[in-house]
């Protein structure tokens, strides 16, 4: 029967992914019943862009419940379409991730009904910056310069939103970058005038590259704000660690202890929703 | 995941242990004998020297030992596990009474083609796979879809983006090339081509963010693994027809134009053929190119193997914004008519199914023809222009609609065959279609994957069977179809026509079938241990000829065997491959 309800997850799963995709043959997922006693894996995307922090939040969600954990260093590097994530976490979730961190908590959720969502421990928002110390909102930027955004992020659909009900005239020409750092080098070279990025990834930026003290924030207006709500994935059928997970996070939230994770990281936003 | 990549480590450590750090070879072939430029170019007819065969992609073998009278006497001569589970696409090639199999995971096996004994194994050690190469991983679980013989050596592209080159004999590394940075996420998905002392070879993991504004085809020199050239599929300076269309968006922020089905060869003119896959990301709402074509991808590429200078290109589908891929294989077909010779490269190029008839010497266009339910192209001129439905093309983040054929074909990787007898060309399909809408349904929090959503697939309405196999009456003037066998399970493997008058192809419901080349009719059938997969081949040996089917995993069936919920799918892959034969009296 577990065999069947495994087959048929690999089946979900590979109905809508690309060509290229391998889909994940039966004789990959393992067919047992992890034994850690109080240790619990926990995963990470490699290539998330705020895997430090998120790893902070896992730690205090552990010791509130009074567990181990188990760092997994997970996967990461898929293509720009997704092509393979949901085969590999599919089988990173089947085979050893009690939780899975940092993935984005919203209600177009691409996962699917095998996995359940704890809820959010942080609220981070999309910010714009720029490197000319003239403008001080998107609005000030001349139509004719071109912006660029972090690709298929939360931000670059609220840019494309309302950019689609502008005249023509009226939208900046956007183009979309999956690398931060050359968009950021853009930036700074004024190839574009303006980028549209996570918070955490300027944070990170600036921590990284000493050209990067050059970016500033400027205010969204005209465009809509966004953020994303950043929770963790849990098995559908392990209710009862969601349940903890998120009596945890409210209790961490309540307490300041994600708050302060958020400052010891320089990343804007709120704790839980 | 890490469970994964652990079990590819020990894997490989394993071996590596096992085998005392030397080549990973079990046996020796004495007496190999080369395969020579000229047989190459002229194959014998009882052996499969390549992808397809020989260098015209035709997928023909003109052996006619088994034919319609005698099929029905065939008989198991020997079986064989793959060394791996996963993904069924295998190639298997013949030479010399050795049959070569390449099996996911890089692993190369050499066995006795009579007796199926193993002469030796090499399996690709990969020095470390970073938790961030997820997407090699992911993509090392397909069977590569071929390798190449040359000489005295087996040729092979890797999932860590090398060409591997092996003693034929022994299966021993001879010298390997890492071509391009597999840490920036370039992976070989498809095997090489050989032709004029040149190692041709396309790279994928093209959507992949660190490898933007470049997607290769590439000629390595044989011996040497000297690099010659390479030509970018996404970026020609020499054009400025293709830099204008991609509507102003710099080759930096450009994805895509993946050729991921080994090209065809015409030694004459020593052109290259090859077919180009879907821009990234897949929504021009994204991607930022406006209305425009965004050459090349959806497009023949014919390349001047020499120089590597483009010759001509024709895009089958402008302004691609649903997946709908057109890498798929290319076949060059000769044709006299009233005592004119017709060169013809022919193919159903892309997922949607249409077949295309083009002059391979000037890429000018000659015919089209539809198979399955398709609603993206809308009607196609005399001078080739393709016309697609604008009203299919997101005009807001979450606009849905309803696409066919589905993301994942119509047509897909398994390759049609060209039978010159009966100048007939067949054709495996699926009937689905898929919703499609641009989304930005971020995975993990802030990070740049999933720009599309599509729906799971289904039949277009008012169809019952998935499966299509279709064969398409060729000349050069159109295609009309001969006949059609429908069924409801998916076609998932290849097809190999044959001198018999025999067409071969399988299904999901573990069929192979042989259907008369002439009429559709089925004229032998064999049940097998999972879906049918990879490349029919056939060879013959000591005057007996022999008939390849491999079986195994099949992502072709599993995504949408929700259509045909009465044949159930096997729950374990049993990647193998079976091999027939005559009974002695028969031949």
């Amino acid at each position: 029967m577990f065999r069947s309800s495994l087959v048929g997850l690999a089946l979900l799963f590979s109905s809508a992914v690309s060509a290229q995709t391998s889909g994940i043959p039966p004789e990959e997922l393992n067919n047992t019943r992890r034994l850690a006693g109080d240790t619990i894996n926990v995963c990470f995307d490699r290539t998330s862009l705020g895997r430090p922090f998120d790893e902070d939040v896992a730690r205090a969600v552990a010791d509130a419940l009074f567990l181990q954990i188990n760092v997994v260093e997970g996967f990461g590097g898929f293509p720009l379409n997704g092509d393979g994530f949901l085969d590999e976490l599919n089988l990173a979730m089947t085979n050893t991730c009690d939780m899975f961190m940092g993935v984005a908590v919203s209600s177009n959720s691409p996962f699917s009904d095998a996995f359940a969502l704890t809820r959010p421990y942080a609220t981070i928002p999309f910010v714009i910056a720029v490197a000319d110390p003239t403008w001080q909102r998107l609005g000030d930027i001349p139509k004719d310069r071109r912006l660029g955004t972090a690709m298929a992020s939360l931000g670059e659909l609220s840019f494309i939103t309302w950019s689609q009900q502008q005249p023509e005239a009226e939208r900046w020409v956007r183009y979309p970058y999956a690398d931060y750092n050359k968009m950021a080098t853009r930036v700074l070279d004024n190839t574009i005038a303006a980028m549209v990025l996570w918070q955490p990834v300027l944070a990170r930026l600036k921590a990284e590259r000493p050209d990067a003290a050059a970016l500033r924030v400027i205010s969204n207006d005209p465009v809509p704000a966004a953020s994303v709500s950043v929770g963790a994935l849990v098995s559908s059928r392990n209710a009862f660690l969601r349940s903890q997970v998120d009596q945890a996070i409210d209790a961490l939230a309540a307490d300041g202890t994600i708050d302060t994770l958020l400052e010891k990281h320089g990343y804007q936003g709120a704790a839980g929703e | 995941m890490r469970t994964g990549l652990l079990k590819t480590l020990l894997v490989a450590s394993t071996a590596f242990v096992a085998l005392s750090g030397v080549a990973h070879a079990q046996g020796i072939r004495e007496n190999y004998a080369p395969v020579t430029p000229e047989m190459l170019a002229n194959p014998p007819a009882e052996e499969w020297l390549m992808f397809r065969g020989a260098y015209n992609n035709q997928g023909f073998s003109p052996l006619d030992m088994i034919n319609k009278d005698t099929v029905g006497g065939l008989q198991l001569a020997w079986a064989w596990p793959m060394a791996e589970a996963g993904i069924q696409e295998t190639a298997p090639l013949v030479h010399d009474g050795v049959m070569f199999l390449q099996t996911n995971n890089n692993i190369v096996e050499a066995l006795d083609a009579k007796t199926g004994d193993l002469i030796w194994q090499y399996r690709h050690v990969l020095p470390e796979l970073p938790a961030s190469w997820s997407y090699q991983a992911n993509q090392a679980r397909r069977q590569k879809n071929s390798i190449a013989l040359y000489e005295d050596k087996v040729i092979l592209t890797t999932v860590d983006a090398k060409i591997v080159v092996l003693n034929a004999a022994d299966g021993k590394v001879a010298w390997e090339k890492q071509v391009v940075d597999s840490n920036l996420g370039y992976s070989y998905t498809v095997g090489p081509l050989i032709a004029d002392g040149k190692i041709i070879s396309a790279i994928s993991g093209c959507s992949i963010a660190g490898t933007a504004g470049g997607c290769f085809i590439f000629a390595h020199d044989v011996n040497t693994g000297d690099e010659l050239w390479r030509f970018n599929t996404i970026d020609d300076p020499n054009n400025p027809a293709q830099e204008a269309s991609w509507g102003g968006v710099p080759v930096e922020n450009r994805w895509g134009g993946t050729p991921w089905t080994t090209g065809s060869y015409d030694p004459e003119t020593n052109t290259t053929f090859w077919g180009i896959g879907m821009p990234g990301p897949y929504s021009e709402l994204i991607r930022g190119s406006g209305d425009g074509t965004v050459l090349y991808t959806n497009s023949t590429l014919a390349l001047d193997v020499g120089t590597g200078k483009l010759k001509w290109y024709y895009q089958h589908l402008p302004r691609d914004n649903w997946d709908l891929d057109s890498p798929f294989e290319r076949i060059l077909v000769d044709q006299e008519v009233d005592g004119q010779m017709h060169k013809m490269l022919v193919s159903v190029p892309g997922k949607n199914g249409i077949a295309f008839g083009l002059d391979r010497d000037t890429g000018k266009y000659l015919w089209s023809k539809e198979t399955i339910v398709q609603n993206v192209v809308t009607g196609i001129d005399p001078d080739g222009t393709v016309h697609i439905d604008e009203g299919l093309i997101s005009k807001a983040v979450g606009e849905e609609h309803l696409v066919c054929a589905s993301v994942s074909g119509g047509k897909l990787w398994q390759a049609g065959a060209y039978s010159p007898q009966t100048n007939a060309y067949f054709v495996p399909l699926t009937e689905a279609c898929n919703t499609v809408s641009p989304t930005q349904s971020e995975f993990t929090a802030g990070n740049a994957v999933g720009s599309v959503k599509f729906g799971p697939r289904v039949l277009p309405e008012g169809i019952t069977d998935a499966g299509l196999m279709q064969a398409l009456d060729i000349n050069p003037t159109q295609a009309e179809s001969k006949w059609q066998f429908r069924s409801r399970p998916s076609m998932t493997s290849s097809v190999l026509a044959t001198g018999g008058g025999l067409v071969f192809g399988g299904d999901a419901a573990r069929q192979i079938t042989a259907w008369d080349q002439e009429t559709g009719d089925v004229v032998w059938s064999q049940r097998l241990n999972a879906p049918i997969g990879g490349y029919p081949m056939t060879y013959a040996i000591d005057g007996e000829q022999y008939l390849v089917v491999p079986t195994g995993y099949s992502n072709a069936a599993s995504s949408i065997s929700s259509a045909f919920p009465e044949i159930p799918l096997p729950t374990g892959s049993g990647n193998s491959i079976f091999v027939y034969k005559l009974p002695k009296a028969s031949n």
